[in-house]
């Protein structure tokens, strides 16, 4: 039977104690510089982008989680987690979001500075390989199916040189030449 | 006659000839004029803007910059370089110092871009150009109401500001074919390609929710107007036989394929036989 003089346990937190020590009051302002972070300081944590997520449910930091990391100066947690890098940029946080907070871009920009310092997933940095070496990420393989539909065996007007060029020279070039 | 910029990407050709050459198709016969761009590349897709956005933006500026020399719309059959270059096009009129940026670059390969392009996607252009009267007129052999649930696809719906998409539109031209529009839950959620190279578990469970949530609001085909989407509908419903045991057998055809049949067409012409999960089942609810 519970009694009062029961020992409470402490109260469930959704993260852990905040390392004030470790905290980066910069990260705020760098991704508000960013295309679309002039909005972030509108949040009011209301967690509406959660909600709408159909992924945050498996995510440790959830969507308003990580837009208040953001807030707070977590860079290091932030621009390490894999939730940046699982969003699957279907902009319904963003949608509903009543403050206008560009969460679903503020995300390609945690990626983009992530990025900039060389945590790119494998699989991502495979995709720009791609990029680099073939110019496109769908290559014509079976150009037989395509005659049989009165296609072009390769696409009229494609041309992959300069797309290679211009990307060998922005960080794509350096993401893939740090291999 | 209407002419457009046709900017295919490269994953239609590669992969879904069969909507590159429905698309063609019915375009000519609803007059619309589509003429491949000359000299343009890959868009990049979501992945190139999440690692490298500098480079995202130029490339895609120098297709828009193209487009705007000749002076016509861009059309577009895929969702992601829909998005990708309508996203260029916002950010870049919004931001006047990335846009000398991005111009400086440009002017290596001759070209300038002014903001004044638009894009599109090319069943917008039909909705919107030809309208659904003319396509209604065109429909010799509708559809018998059959149901069928149409799958938007997140980056022609969102973020609304750019990309100006209103999905009941969409809903528009399926019924001119004589289709019921099926309405389902799920209608809003992704199909998850976007995070098939990151977490390709994650991306099944997205696919298997979508179809569930089609099959359980009773529909018998599901319409898409992207490749991506159009994969990880169809072709993923192998993988989420392996991975979960279920059979959707729910076909997945691309707009242009069910407004083609209607018009007559046949199934050679829109490649059915290239839809992973058979499609021909379509071809008994045409009323002749
Ligand atoms: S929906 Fe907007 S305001 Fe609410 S928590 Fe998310 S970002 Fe903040
Ligand atoms: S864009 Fe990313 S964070 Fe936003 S709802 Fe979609 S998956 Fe979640």
């Amino acid at each position: 039977m519970a009694e009062t003089k029961d020992k409470i346990d402490p109260p469930v937190t959704l993260v852990e104690p905040i390392d004030m020590s470790r905290l980066d009051s910069s990260f705020r302002k760098e991704i508000q510089s960013m295309p679309d972070g002039n909005e972030l300081n509108a949040c009011f944590a209301c967690s509406t982008c959660t909600a709408a997520c159909p992924i945050a449910n498996q995510w440790t930091y959830k969507p308003h989680q990580l837009i208040r990391m953001i807030l707070l100066g977590m860079r290091e947690e932030v621009l390490s987690s894999k939730e940046i890098w699982e969003c699957l940029t279907c902009f319904q946080c963003q949608e509903r979001c009543p403050q206008n907070v560009r969460v679903t871009d503020i995300l390609f920009d945690c990626k983009n500075l992530a990025a900039e310092e060389g945590k790119v997933p494998d699989s991502i940095k495979g995709l720009a390989k791609e990029l680099i070496e073939k110019g496109q990420l769908y290559v014509i393989t079976a150009d037989w199916e395509r005659e049989d539909l009165d296609l072009e065996p390769e696409v009229p007007g494609m041309s992959t040189d300069e797309f290679r060029e211009i990307l060998k020279a922005t960080r794509t070039g350096k993401i893939v030449g740090g291999e | 006659m209407p002419t457009y910029n046709l900017y295919m990407g490269c994953s239609v050709p590669a992969n879904y000839p069969n909507y590159e050459a429905a698309t063609l198709k019915v375009a000519e016969a609803l007059g619309m004029e589509l003429i491949y761009m000359d000299g343009v590349g890959c868009c990049g897709s979501p992945n190139l803007r999440a690692i490298d956005y500098f480079g995202w933006l130029v490339v895609n500026a120098r297709t828009l910059a193209i487009a705007e020399k000749n002076g016509h719309d861009i059309v577009t059959p895929c969702n992601g370089c829909f998005g990708s270059l309508k996203d260029v096009l916002y950010h870049l009129k919004h931001d006047k110092e990335d846009m000398k940026k991005v111009n400086d670059e440009l002017k290596k390969y001759g070209l300038e871009l002014k903001g004044n392009v638009r894009v599109r996607h090319v069943v917008e252009a039909m909705y919107t150009d030809i309208g659904i009267e003319a396509i209604k007129a065109k429909v010799t052999r509708p559809l018998d109401g059959v149901k069928i649930a149409v799958h938007y696809g997140c980056h022609i719906l969102r973020p609304k500001d750019v990309t100006e998409i209103n999905p009941e539109n969409l809903d528009d031209l399926l019924r001119a074919t004589g289709a019921t529009v099926v309405e389902y839950p799920l209608w809003k959620q992704c199909c998850g390609a976007t995070v098939l190279p990151v977490n390709e578990e994650l991306a099944i469970r997205l696919a298997h929710d979508k179809l569930k949530s089609m099959k359980e609001a009773g529909a018998e085909f599901a319409m898409v107007i992207c490749p991506a989407c159009g994969n990880q509908l169809d072709l993923q419903q192998f993988g989420i036989k392996d991975t979960y045991g279920v059979e959707f057998n729910l076909p997945v055809l691309f707009y242009p394929q069910i407004l083609a049949l209607a018009m007559g067409m046949s199934e050679d012409e829109v490649g059915l036989e290239m839809n992973r999960v058979p499609a021909d089942p379509i071809l008994s609810h045409f009323v002749e």
